[in-house]
């Protein structure tokens, strides 16, 4: 008998105005595995993404998450759940530039409850991991955009979330930092079992994925698998 | 030439076709520009104000010694002072000697004895219920209001009373109004102090205030320069096109000051006290300063936005901000609060009202608040350097000032700066009140006099009877005042050549113990104790002389028995100082004579000025306006007054400095949440980031509450310090007692910090708004 998926969206409805993002989009991600999101821009992959982590709200349809049922929640529920269980890396890291990198990635430990030293030990290991421990008493703005993007993976991966959700991580990157990303990203993710969702328009960085859903007019038009 | 206008034209262009946030970013310039420039021109035009009020004052003024001529008809006229909860009601009594007598300016014609013409202010005042105590002060015939040309301002409270009881020894001869000789009286040091200090606390935040709002929105715009640099702009060229931008919402900002400005005309006349009153008419600025307010804020606003370009890289790949990491340098910056103390020494060793002391005084002033917000900055970044722990949104809080608070303390810097110069000010105010209060005389016994220098000979028995009957009033004593001779026929005079005694006048007031406790320190008094009050430095009249209590003229002096009726000073004249903190306790005055009508022997006086001291019932809470209407139903000459001292012109004043804190706390209020609403602005993409991975909108409401905070916490602190010092200074400078204000510091703080506070919390719904995590779906 297959595994019980870990995240599941189901005719998933969403319009914005007039303007429909999602039509009937439904997709199914298993516990550590990475699934890709691909399609062209404007498609609704990033906002099939961010229905599948509890940022937005679909209209109809609905997302479980482990049998848990993610559009009955209460805002902050799935805050908690976010924060918690969830972890995200955007295009252009979106670190906070007052912060140091260390700093960065030890603030989801710290928005946990956990204290400052204990999370910056474990924000420490996880720069060590991604192979930045020297930009991390150093602000964003010092690093370079391959090194923030990598801070932002080990900010993602620090609370060891069972689902990790990317969006377009190397697309503000050169093909050689993107690949070092993506090859860094996807061992750190599989150490550690999380699934990552992944949106991206790039098949290079689709060929990371064990999973690939093509995204188009709101629809999942296609499934396959990728490997 | 054409290549600058052009690149002015492309800024003013692009800052009306930014869409929907362009046109925020424009208006809330405008908005910002437009109050500062009202507020400029308001301050311009108080010149204007004040020189139509003066104007129309002498208009109806009364010339003493004026020249008459057989051929016209005369009139006599009077002055009337009176006072109404603590406003002042100034009039004049008007008998007419013969058809065409000269009629004041607003006046139609002359009112007959009994009559009132009053003034549209005063007419509302005794139509009101809270007019009632003063209803039938001078007589309840109403009939007519004084136009506008007879009036100083639409709120002041005058009247004319007709009457047919002046004579040419207590009133003016006259046969015009207007023409008073007008000199160059000393401006008083206090009220110049008042007025320097008030204008440089209230324009300076302005000068701050415009500075910020210009600096709105100004990350977005510095995006669309590097926009413009991609496609080929060099340096030059965005810095005109910035300045093009500024200029657009700059000059909408005029147009938006301009209407403010004659709204502010319209309501401004009624608002402030009644007797600053003005209308609409008499309010218009000063053209050379119109003029230099038009050409200098938007030379102003360009220069504040390229000094603000100065701090950032604009390239075509994007936007770096220079000098983030570079620390404050200090030593430069107690330059100017150290010029300005240097400046503000008259204070401490003497002051006058020269041009060139005024001139010191308010660059020392402007010196001293600069130093201020220049300091400021260096001390938050001293202070938030050795912050450090605290749960994760006093941590983000304090890293973000760390990295940049520059845009927190330009805002707080405005706060700093009125909040220190209020704290001045209010000090000062406060120290002249306290000035007042050391010289208040005994108020166990009586609370309230009337003066009566027009005396009839009974006038002390119609002053008690009539008094008495006023409601409010449970006892009433008199003192009656004559000045008297020594006698002649003594040898060498009374006195035998000692002091007053010797040859001059002496004043002797006759009164119950009660009352002659009034003008000095009595130990054991009774009737028929005769005491004389001698201030240090005067000599005091010897016991045994002799005085004549009648001159025989028939004026002056009169015993009511006889001419030359001789009173000699008993050896039991007892010596005592002047009553604690009066007037003749400061020196100068003359020694007086106290006696108890037993000691008299039965001479009756006849006055030359009657007191009568009124003990007021505390229960009864109009008690001293019903004394003056009693008294006025008297004789309105008289003039009643409260024993304490009457501090009905800092009323005034307290007034004006309250509309203009409040004017400037929401000038201030404006500019913090300008500032928060930029700052939310232009973090909005990483506050949605924050939320997307599960912080809490409380953590993030409270790191925007500490970022203001902590600014707002050190920069009232840094007020208080130099408010406080600056009072100390003013204080000393009028030559009050030193005292700290803790009242007035607190609610000044206190005030500012409430307003801080509510521009925060109208900020956090924006916060909410923007940290819905649906918005990351801008990124």
């Amino acid at each position: 008998m297959a595994p019980e998926p870990l995240l599941t969206a189901e005719n998933l409805h969403l319009s914005f105005g007039t303007a429909t993002a999602l039509d009937s989009a439904s997709v199914e991600v298993h516990a550590g595995e990475v699934l890709a999101l691909m399609g062209p821009s404007g498609s609704g992959k990033s906002t099939l993404l961010h229905c599948l982590a509890g940022i937005l709200h679909p209209d109809q349809g609905r997302v479980t998450y482990a049998g848990r049922d993610l559009t009955a929640m209460h805002d902050d529920e799935r805050s908690a759940l976010r924060r918690s269980e969830f972890g995200f890396v955007f295009q252009f890291g979106q670190l906070v530039p007052e912060l140091t990198c260390l700093e960065n990635v030890a603030l989801p430990l710290r928005l946990g409850g956990a204290s400052r030293r204990a999370a910056q030990r474990s924000a420490a290991a996880w720069l060590e991991r991604l192979e930045v421990s020297d930009v991390a008493h150093k602000r964003p703005g010092q690093a370079s955009g391959g090194q923030e993007q990598r801070v932002a993976v080990a900010r993602a991966l620090v609370t060891r979330p069972r689902v990790v959700f990317a969006d377009e991580p190397t697309g503000a990157l050169d093909t050689l930092n993107g690949e070092r990303v993506m090859q860094l990203f996807v061992a750190a993710a599989r150490e550690t079992a999380a699934a990552v969702v992944l949106v991206t328009h790039e098949p290079r960085v689709a060929a990371y994925s064990d999973h690939e859903a093509v995204v188009r007019d709101g629809r999942v038009r296609t499934r396959e698998y990728a490997r | 030439m054409t290549r600058w206008a052009a690149d002015l034209a492309l800024g003013m262009r692009l800052s009306v076709g930014g869409g929907r946030s362009g046109w925020a970013r424009l208006t809330m310039i405008a908005v910002g520009v437009g109050l500062g420039v009202t507020m400029l021109v308001v301050a311009a035009s108080i010149p204007a104000v004040l020189e139509a009020r003066a104007d129309r004052a002498a208009d109806r003024s009364v010339e003493s010694q004026q020249p008459l001529s057989l051929s016209s008809p005369t009139l006599l006229t009077t002055e009337i002072r009176s006072v109404f909860h603590d406003q002042a009601v100034n009039g004049r009594m008007l008998q007419p000697e013969g058809d065409g007598a000269p009629l004041p300016p607003g006046v139609s014609r002359q009112p007959a004895p009994g009559e009132v013409i009053v003034s549209p202010a005063l007419d509302r005042l005794l139509a009101s219920d809270d007019g009632a105590a003063l209803q039938g002060r001078w007589g309840d015939r109403v009939v007519g209001t004084i136009g506008e040309e007879g009036l100083a301002g639409p709120g002041e409270l005058t009247f004319y009373l007709g009457t047919d009881r002046l004579t040419a020894g207590t009133a003016n001869r006259i046969q015009s109004f207007g023409g008073a000789e007008t000199y160059e009286e000393g401006v008083d040091v206090v009220l110049m102090l008042l007025a320097l200090v008030g204008m440089v606390v209230l324009l300076l935040p302005v000068a701050i205030f415009v500075s910020t709002a210009v600096r709105f929105g100004s990350e977005n715009r510095d995006r669309r320069l590097a926009a413009l640099r991609l496609v080929g702009a060099d340096v030059g060229m965005t810095r005109r096109i910035a300045a093009g931008e500024t200029l657009a919402g700059t000059l909408l900002g005029l147009a938006v000051g301009a209407v403010l400005y004659v709204v502010a005309g319209q309501v401004a006349g009624y608002v402030v006290p009644g007797n600053m009153s003005f209308y609409p008419g008499d309010f218009r600025p000063l053209p050379t300063l119109a003029v230099l307010v038009v050409v200098l804020v938007p030379v102003t606003t360009v220069l504040v936005t390229l000094s603000a370009l100065r701090q950032v890289l604009v390239e075509p790949l994007g936007v770096v901000r220079r000098g983030s990491e570079r620390r404050r340098r200090f030593w430069w910056r107690p330059v100017f609060p150290v010029l300005g103390v240097a400046l503000l020494h008259p204070l401490v060793t003497g002051l006058d009202d020269s041009l060139g002391n005024q001139v010191m005084i308010v660059a020392g002033l402007v010196f001293l608040l600069v130093g201020v917000a220049l300091i400021l900055p260096w001390l938050v970044e001293a202070a938030v350097r050795r912050l450090h722990g605290g749960g994760v949104a006093w941590d983000l809080a304090v890293r973000r000032l760390q990295l940049d608070s520059e845009t927190a303390v330009r805002a707080v810097s405005g706060i700093a700066v009125s909040v220190a110069g209020l704290i001045a000010l209010q000090g000062l105010v406060g120290a002249i009140g306290a000035l007042s209060a050391e010289s208040q005389a005994d108020t166990s016994r009586f609370q309230a006099s009337v003066l009566d220098i027009y005396p009839g000979a009974e006038a002390d028995e119609v002053w008690v009877r009539e008094l008495s009957q006023a409601e409010g009033v449970e006892a009433v004593g008199t003192l009656t005042s004559v000045w008297v001779w020594p006698d002649p026929g003594a040898e060498g005079g009374a006195g035998a050549g000692d002091g007053p005694a010797s040859g001059g006048e002496i004043l002797v007031e006759s009164g119950t113990c009660e009352v002659l406790a009034q003008e000095a320190q009595l130990g054991a008094c009774a009737d028929g104790d005769t005491f004389v009050v001698a201030p240090d430095g005067t000599a005091v009249p010897a016991a045994g002389s002799s005085y004549v209590l009648a001159d025989g003229s028939g004026e002056g002096t009169g015993d009511g028995t006889g001419d030359g009726t001789l009173w000699t000073l008993p050896a039991s004249a007892e010596t005592v100082a002047p009553p604690k903190g009066g007037v003749a306790a400061m020196g100068g005055a003359p020694a007086r004579i106290l006696v108890t009508p037993a000691a008299l022997g039965g001479i009756k006086l006849e006055p030359e000025s009657v007191t009568a001291y009124a003990a007021l019932d505390p229960a009864v809470p109009d008690a001293l306006e019903h004394l003056r209407t009693a008294a006025g139903e008297v004789d309105p000459r008289a003039y009643a007054s409260p024993i304490a001292q009457s501090t009905a012109a800092l009323g005034d004043i307290r007034q004006v400095l309250l509309v203009g804190t409040v004017a400037l706390l929401v000038m201030i209020g404006a500019s913090m949440l300008v500032n928060v609403i930029e700052q939310l602005r232009e973090r909005r993409q990483l506050l949605a980031v924050l939320v997307a991975f599960g912080t809490r909108r409380r953590t993030l409401s409270g790191s925007v509450l500490f970022q203001v905070a902590i600014p707002v916490v050190l920069g009232l602190a840094l007020a208080v310090l130099t408010g406080s010092g600056l009072a100390l200074a003013l204080q000393t400078a009028v030559e009050a007692p030193l005292t700290f204000d803790w009242a007035g510091v607190g609610a000044t703080s206190g005030a500012a910090a409430l307003v801080v506070l509510l521009t925060t919390a109208a900020g956090l719904p924006l916060l909410w708004h923007l940290t819905r995590p649906g918005n990351l779906r801008n990124e």
